[in-house]
């Protein structure tokens, strides 16, 4: 007997409509997302991202005498190739503002702003917080998104971290900081949020190298602060600064405390890895490699006597096939033993 | 002032035959002060009220008559042709609203000529031009000292004059036959929902009083698409608890010389004034909630 036809609405369209519908409930109210005259809208004074461009700059043009001038015709010309994109496709993502007075704030979007105003625009789409974020809540969303840019400084970044912080604690109280209030507060991994940790209570030496750019990568500076010594902690960053590896870093620091021998370290340091004293096999995808090698292998008349080890192999089962290959290397370094021996 | 529309663009599912029992209701059962607009330019909401007349110079359009306060003699009214409709707000001139056979109903008709210039405005334009005009108009302190609620019938259509209601509106109500094309018409309003409420102030919500399902039959296909609207989590908290059938009635009462004219001057145990009470209370009951 055949079943009778149920009827219902198409499955994307239904999906469709509880989609749209979750879009509704989730953000109504929140935010509202509108487009704005340039003219009302003001850059946040204190913005993580220490752009040296100003407003003026954009309006009026550079001016040699200005201090900064180098700098900011690096900014200016970095803007200016926004801005032949905001020319031909408009802004892709809208800026976040919230209203204060007459104006609106920029949270994010500073570039964009300016290099729209490069662009000639008038106009600029925002999405407008209806309630001004937080003293927290604000730089957060400064910190969220500046940190998705490769290009912001450590230095920067630390200063963004420690803004948050302060702003955190200015709502929640003099607690202290610990990796997991950070991962918590920020959304960090947790041993991204240990480093973040290690660097912000670092000794003045270090710091003072990540403020001139001299220490640029988060995961070295924190193996550095966590040196006691104030001698290796040096050589460390002169280490560091001479372009080596945080894998030669690690290592440097690991010989240090082993060794109590200073000049061992220093040696250590320069000279890149040590000879060789064994030999990498490396490692295939392709688990029927291994098939054809132990395959070769026991093809030779010394070899045969193991051949029966290897019958029933499924050479598929990259596990089983692993374990094969493994018994295949001691099968060959025992019988090597015994020939040169 | 609670401003309330009935928005779906496929067209035949109800929208005017909804408005029309909403517009009553309020007027005639509730008795609250209330302003119909019809803003779709086939018209067929202001012809339930007002005898239409052709357009001579747009023959396939309709047009308001004569308004029953105009007179040619007034000085006040040498700029007034005599005749007033909804989409005099998109050329700067006052709307007079007129009256109808129920006495706390007032109707602001539609002109189709007029209505189908502004919903063909250039892109450029449209914003100033057409989105923001109704909205505009019924926040005039006139219209808000006149009326308690305004209904709006609206085209079937997803252009700027059905923009332009969902930019005024404070409820809308989506009717729709349980049938898959007028089903996507649910999906182009929640769209034009969703775009409207992500740019409010938070003071300011577009409320979705819900899905109606209208023009109901007990068949399987009505049944089961019915199901499976009010199955799906999302969809299903804004489904209506309560329907309007396919009733002949509906159509009877449209026609010039019916008697009674109004689903609501039939006998307090007719069916389908019932359901029509049933649904009118409901979507009162969300709407005035915090009366």
């Amino acid at each position: 007997m055949s079943k009778k036809k149920r009827f219902g609405v198409s499955e994307a369209l239904s999906r469709g409509l509880s989609e749209t519908i979750n879009v509704v409930e989730n953000n109504a109210g929140i935010y509202r997302n509108v487009v704005l005259p340039l003219s009302r809208i003001e850059l946040d004074p204190d913005n993580p991202r220490k752009l040296a461009i100003t407003l003026a700059d954009v309006q009026q043009g550079l001016n040699k005498s200005d201090p900064l001038y180098q700098r900011k015709s690096e900014e200016f010309e970095r803007l200016t190739e926004l801005a032949m994109t905001i020319k031909s496709s408009g802004i892709i993502n809208p800026i976040v503002v919230y209203k204060l007075g007459e104006a609106y704030r920029v949270v994010a979007g500073e570039r964009r702003c300016l290099a729209s105003i490069l662009a000639g625009k008038q106009e600029i789409e925002a999405r407008v917080f209806n309630e001004k974020p937080q003293g927290f809540a604000l730089k957060l969303v400064q910190w969220i998104e500046n940190t998705a840019r490769e290009d912001l400084t450590l230095d920067e970044r630390i200063n963004n971290i420690r803004d948050i912080l302060r702003a955190y604690q200015n709502q929640h109280g003099d607690i202290s900081v610990t990796p997991t209030l950070l991962k918590n507060i920020i959304g960090l991994s947790l041993p991204q949020a240990t480093y973040y940790v290690a660097v912000l209570n670092a000794q003045p030496d270090v710091q003072q190298m990540i403020e001139n750019g001299k220490i640029r990568s988060l995961d070295k500076a924190a193996i550095i602060c966590g040196i006691e010594s104030p001698e290796l902690r040096h050589q460390a960053i002169s280490a560091c600064i001479t372009g080596c590896s945080l894998k030669e870093l690690r290592k440097m620091i690991a010989h240090a405390k082993q060794n109590s021998k200073k000049h061992l370290m220093v040696d250590q340091a320069v000279k890149r890895g040590r000879a060789a004293s064994r030999v990498n096999m490396g490692f295939t995808l392709k688990p029927r490699v291994i098939q054809v090698i132990v395959e070769s292998v026991v093809d030779r008349a010394e070899y045969k006597k193991y051949a029966d080890l290897f019958m029933k192999v499924d050479w598929s089962h990259i596990d089983q096939t692993t374990r094969m290959f493994k018994k295949l290397i001691e099968i060959l370094e025992y019988e090597s033993e015994i020939a040169y021996d | 002032m609670r401003v309330i529309a009935f928005l779906n663009n496929k067209g035949g599912v109800g929208k005017t035959t909804c408005s029309r029992t909403m517009a009553e209701y309020l007027s005639k059962v509730k008795k609250r002060p209330t302003l119909a607009i019809d803003f779709d330019p086939q018209c067929n909401f202001s012809h339930q009220y007002l005898k239409m007349e052709i357009d001579p110079a747009a023959p396939e359009g309709l047009m308001p008559p004569i308004h029953p306060d105009y007179d040619p003699q007034d000085p006040d009214h040498y700029d007034w042709d005599g005749r007033s409709s909804i989409s005099e707000i998109f050329y700067g001139q006052g709307v007079v609203p007129y009256p109808t056979y129920i006495e706390k109903l007032d109707l602001a008709p539609g002109h189709a000529e007029k209505l189908l210039a502004a919903e063909s405005v250039r892109k450029s334009e449209v914003v100033e031009k057409v989105h923001k005009q109704l909205a505009n108009f019924l926040a005039s302190p006139d219209v808000k000292a006149a009326y308690d609620t305004v209904v709006i019938d609206t085209a079937p259509s997803k252009g700027p004059l059905t923009v332009s209601v969902i930019k005024a509106a404070t409820h809308i109500i989506i009717p729709s036959v349980m049938e898959e094309q007028p089903v996507q018409g649910i999906y182009g309003m929640l769209q034009l929902w969703m775009q409207e409420s992500l740019s409010r102030e938070k003071n300011r919500p577009l409320t979705l009083v819900g899905i109606l399902p209208n023009m109901f039959k007990q068949t399987r296909l009505h049944k089961d698409i019915l199901t499976s609207l009010q199955e799906n989590t999302a969809i299903g908290k804004y489904m209506m608890p309560v329907k309007l059938s396919q009733r002949i009635v509906f159509a009877e009462i449209d026609s010039e010389d019916a008697n009674p004219h109004s689903i609501f001057d039939f006998q307090e145990n007719h069916v389908a004034k019932q359901e029509a009470m049933e649904v009118c209370e409901f979507i009162s009951e969300r709407i005035f909630t915090n009366e």
